[in-house]
């Protein structure tokens, strides 16, 4: 008996890591899934119009360490971060009726120390920084926030940079001058890249906050209980 | 805490930008010396160091091989002015020329050589691919 104990211990300790992670774990799998499905399409669409610009077709590892493929990398990246960053921010101020994506339509702003249990209102389960008071608590009041916009800007500056030189490269290809840091960022290829991006962000967050009020999704933290009224706000099924 | 991330950020994509330069800082010297050569060479060695769908090119609109094309084609010998490159595509300028290359599996070749700038439009060239 003990010798099955032991052997279906470990086990059960994985599956509940598994279940207890199960979103995290997921998406991080789907991710790199879907980065290597780029990753070869993205290459067989680059020798295509290698091969029509009459240059050699590259190798997949030459491709992937080519600015071309980081540009269309951290092209998403950058918005996927700055649509989570402003949500974050954004849901502190505005709010929408009915929307649980939204709080109560009263409570707009930080919010006071009690209703966010910090500094004296924390409790025995409260990370540390909440309970100090001081400019530690500050910044962990706003770190979510500060680090979704800090990975936005990082790979916003890495698109700015690998667009820059897949942008020369292309240059060149056609017989035309390559161009500095700086003019690349007035370029319409830069903002074309960066704009497209943004709108559908912006679509896709308003939306949610808008059809969360009409809509459900039995079981889902992101919508309301089935039942629940539609002028309810802020409240999770 | 902010600051020092902003500093991180800053030194990653200076460290990017570093990168960048320092990869085509490796490949100008020889891209200069193809292109800086390229106009005094023989027929042959020119054809040598043509990409191959610059000698298609060459050989389609003119109906003759490339070497007799090349034989006819005199560019001008200038000194390297300046020189550009930007992953497998290359570009020197020369004294009274400017030259365009690219990186094949057989090391760098030229695309296009007696060009003339337009401003903002792609380069006039007497000699060019596709």
């Amino acid at each position: 008996m003990s010798t099955t104990a032991n052997t279906s211990s470990p086990r059960s300790g994985v599956r509940r890591v598994l279940h207890d992670n199960g979103l995290g774990i997921v998406f991080g799998v789907l991710f790199l899934l879907m980065l290597g499905g780029q990753a070869v399409s993205g290459h067989a669409y680059f020798n295509d119009q290698q091969i029509s610009e009459g240059v050699e077709p590259v190798s997949l590892g030459h491709y992937l360490t080519s600015s071309s493929f980081a540009v269309d990398v951290v092209e998403n990246w950058q918005s996927e971060y700055l649509q989570f960053f402003l949500y974050i921010f954004a849901t502190v101020w505005l709010v929408q009726r009915g929307s649980s994506e939204s709080k109560e339509v009263d409570d707009v702003g930080p919010e006071s120390e009690r209703d966010q249990r910090i500094g004296p209102y924390a409790g025995p389960g409260s990370p540390r920084w909440a309970r100090t008071g001081d400019w530690r608590t500050v910044v962990f009041s706003r770190s979510l926030g500060l680090v979704m916009g800090g990975i936005f800007l990082l790979s916003w500056g890495a698109q700015s940079v690998a667009g820059w030189a897949a942008f020369n490269a292309e240059q060149l290809t056609s017989r035309q001058d390559p161009v500095t840091w700086p003019a690349y960022l007035g370029e319409p290829e830069f903002w074309n890249r960066t704009t497209q991006n943004w709108q559908s962000e912006m679509l896709a967050v308003g939306s949610m906050a808008v059809l969360g009020v009409y809509l459900r999704q039995r079981g889902s933290p992101e919508s309301k209980p089935v039942g629940a009224a539609h002028a309810d706000t802020g409240e999770t099924g | 805490m902010f600051r020092s991330r902003v500093g991180v950020g800053t030194a990653v994509l200076a460290a990017a930008a570093l990168l960048l330069a320092g990869c085509a800082d490796l490949e100008q010297p020889e891209v200069e010396r193809i292109a800086s050569t390229f106009a005094a060479a023989d027929p042959s060695a020119r054809c040598a160091v043509l990409a191959p769908a610059t000698v298609a090119a060459v050989e389609a609109a003119r109906s003759e091989s490339c070497v007799q094309a090349m034989a006819q084609l005199s560019l001008p010998e200038g000194a390297v002015v300046s020189s550009a490159v930007w992953g497998d595509q290359a570009q020197v300028q020369l004294v009274g020329d400017t030259v365009f290359l690219t990186r094949t599996s057989t090391g760098w070749k030229v695309t296009a050589a007696g060009c003339r700038s337009r401003g903002d439009a792609p380069y006039s060239c007497r000699l060019e691919g596709p």
